[in-house]
């Protein structure tokens, strides 16, 4: 955790917190797909509690802990109860191991009498050397939870929601999977930073000219792997739908056939930590997304260096110093404030980006219609997994040829 | 003792106390999901082992893969039949005989063969380590690099190999269920 009291408290206060900000960005968006959803289908949406129906979610929130606790008398009491609370472990964990931001250089400085040594916080709740393996071992443990559920409810719906949620996770994991091994060829290696930083620089892309190999820079585009991956982005994008059980691909809980799934029996808070598992699986995924093809908190070397390097952090670490300097103590332009701040606005750019991917969960599940399972089946064995085959073995060919 | 030692302790004790429960326990679906808990405890081990890709892949195979399709298809059978059927008879006493009997023959040989480990000095132990730079793996910080350079330079054919009978099984696993009174049978 740390050599110091400092460095373990940061460490510790760091882990706590991006466990909030997961936990915290669900009702958030729960207010986001209502009123989104009213948006796309041209009704108001809550509109009456607070601004915006802003205190709608605090008063859903008290709702959901004060219900009445319901166990199927028939069903497997232990497995019932600890379904939710394994729902809830996946998308937490990956979550904490994908950098958020850029790492945090502390150099020494003095504090209580005494001299701490010179830091670096990696923004990120652990560093995990294997990246994408943990997370993607993590999620696929989610399937269990809803396994559980199906199997501890005792009820013929909950179950036949289960079993298709399960098979639907297993059947789309081998799309995903081979999706990020096309990238894993492109950069060499699992580490999230590292893929960052190879993502930097303008764009160029490899051509064969006569003999030999020529990296035609085109300036203006940013680095990104989208341009390198189109076909694995594509295929990453719709199988994260179906890894998530979101519209078009949200069989287990097809509430014409199967009430609500495997999560019919389950109510109050303990329903509440289904869809936080639910939103906690969108956000692992639109980090990833946002990490393998569109550069991850960096928005492209221009406007890095332009933009946030040299207007907004700046201004913002001047801003913050001097609202330090109100309360009396002697702030200045330290580098430490600027690490500090530059840190938080790359974050910044990074949330944005997880944003923009969530809306568009929201958007892509209030448009679509649901596919029917045979159809979902053939879409996943039949059509996307020789295209996932076929993008890794030309990006690997590809590979080989231009290095 | 080290904070790892402690995690060591802590993570094998899980995964042997997991591991008997899979066999103490009468209900299948609960002996599975023991084995998940006595799979991640193994994972976790590799972990403080300094080898995070065999505990990623510990997870991803064993826990997320295999022991979900345990689970599911555990959960389709008529579980009460099932537990009757295996708790008389002849031939499933033979067959409990004959587990016990394994059982036993690994707990003894693995007893033999560690007295050796547990009675060395620690002079003798770095051997291992030596043995294992023969084989050609230097344990290093990117160790998912030397691991594949290994297993496609040195075993390639014994990857290869594998890999040919990992797609065996499902092709006779579909062959299978379509021949006469199989699942898929075509009438």
């Amino acid at each position: 955790m740390g050599s110091d009291v400092f460095e373990i408290s940061i460490n510790f206060v760091k882990m706590v917190a991006i466990f909030l900000l997961m936990v915290n960005l669900v009702p958030m968006l729960v207010w986001v797909e209502r009123r989104g959803s009213a948006f796309i289908q041209n009704r108001f949406g809550p509109n009456r509690v607070g601004p915006l129906g802003l205190i709608q979610l605090a008063a859903d929130a008290i709702k959901f802990l004060f219900k009445e606790e319901f166990i199927p008398p028939k069903g497997n009491k232990a497995l019932f109860l600890i379904a939710p609370i394994i729902a809830l472990i996946p998308g937490a964990i990956a979550f904490c191991s994908i950098p958020l931001s850029v790492p945090i250089e502390i150099s020494a400085f003095e504090m209580f009498g005494s001299q701490w040594g010179p830091y670096v916080f990696p923004f990120q709740s652990f560093e995990i050397g294997i990246g994408i393996v943990f997370v993607l071992g993590v999620s696929s443990l989610g399937a269990y939870s809803m396994l559980l559920a199906g199997f501890g409810s005792a009820n013929k719906y909950s179950l036949y929601g289960a079993l298709r949620a399960s098979a639907q996770m297993i059947s789309y994991e081998l799309a995903m999977g081979l999706a990020i091994v096309g990238i894993l060829i492109v950069y060499g290696t699992f580490d999230f930073a590292e893929m960052i930083a190879a993502q930097q620089g303008p764009l160029s892309i490899p051509l064969f000219e006569a003999d030999h190999v020529v990296n035609k820079v085109l300036g203006i585009l940013p680095n990104w792997g989208v341009f390198y991956q189109p076909v694995g982005f594509i295929l990453l994008f719709v199988s994260v739908f179906a890894e998530t059980n979101r519209l078009p691909f949200d069989l287990p809980e097809a509430e014409s056939e199967l009430v609500a799934g495997y999560h019919t029996e389950y109510g109050g808070i303990k329903m509440n930590m289904f869809y936080i598992g639910e939103y906690g699986h969108m956000m692992v995924a639109s980090a990833l997304i946002a990490v393998f093809y569109f550069g991850g908190y960096s928005l492209g070397t221009t406007l890095d260096t332009i933009l946030v390097e040299g207007t907004i952090v700046p201004n913002m670490s001047a801003l913050f110093a001097s609202l330090l300097n109100l309360f009396g103590s002697g702030w200045e332009q330290s580098t430490n404030l600027i690490n500090v701040v530059r840190a938080f606005v790359f974050h910044g750019i990074f949330m944005a980006k997880i944003l923009l991917f969530l809306w568009i969960f929201v958007w892509v599940r209030w448009t679509l219609p649901r596919f029917r399972y045979d159809q979902l089946m053939d879409l996943g064995w039949k059509t996307m997994l020789p295209w996932a085959l076929a993008n890794t073995i030309l990006t690997a060919f590809l590979m080989l040829f231009l290095r | 003792m080290s904070e790892l030692d402690i995690l060591f302790y802590i993570l094998s004790s899980m995964s042997v106390l997991f591991g008997a429960l899979v066999v103490l326990t009468s209900s299948p679906i609960y002996s599975s999901l023991y084995l998940v808990m006595s799979m991640l405890s193994v994972a976790g081990i590799f972990m403080t082992l300094n080898a995070p890709f065999i505990a990623g892949i510990q997870i991803i195979v064993y826990a997320g893969a295999v022991l979900v399709l345990f689970v599911m298809v555990l959960m389709l059978f008529d579980l009460k039949r099932e537990t009757k059927a295996f708790t008389k008879g002849r031939f499933s006493g033979f067959l409990k005989l004959v587990g016990a009997g394994l059982l036993c023959g690994f707990i003894a040989g693995a007893a033999y063969e560690s007295v050796s480990l547990i009675m060395a000095t620690s002079e003798e132990i770095p051997t291992n380590i030596a043995a294992a730079a023969e084989t050609g793996f230097s344990p290093t910080t990117n160790s998912i690099k030397e691991i594949s350079k290994l297993l496609f330079t040195k075993y390639l054919f014994a990857f290869e190999v594998l890999g040919l009978l990992l797609l065996v099984v499902p092709i006779g696993a579909v062959a299978l269920s379509r021949v006469a009174g199989g699942t898929h049978a075509k009438h």
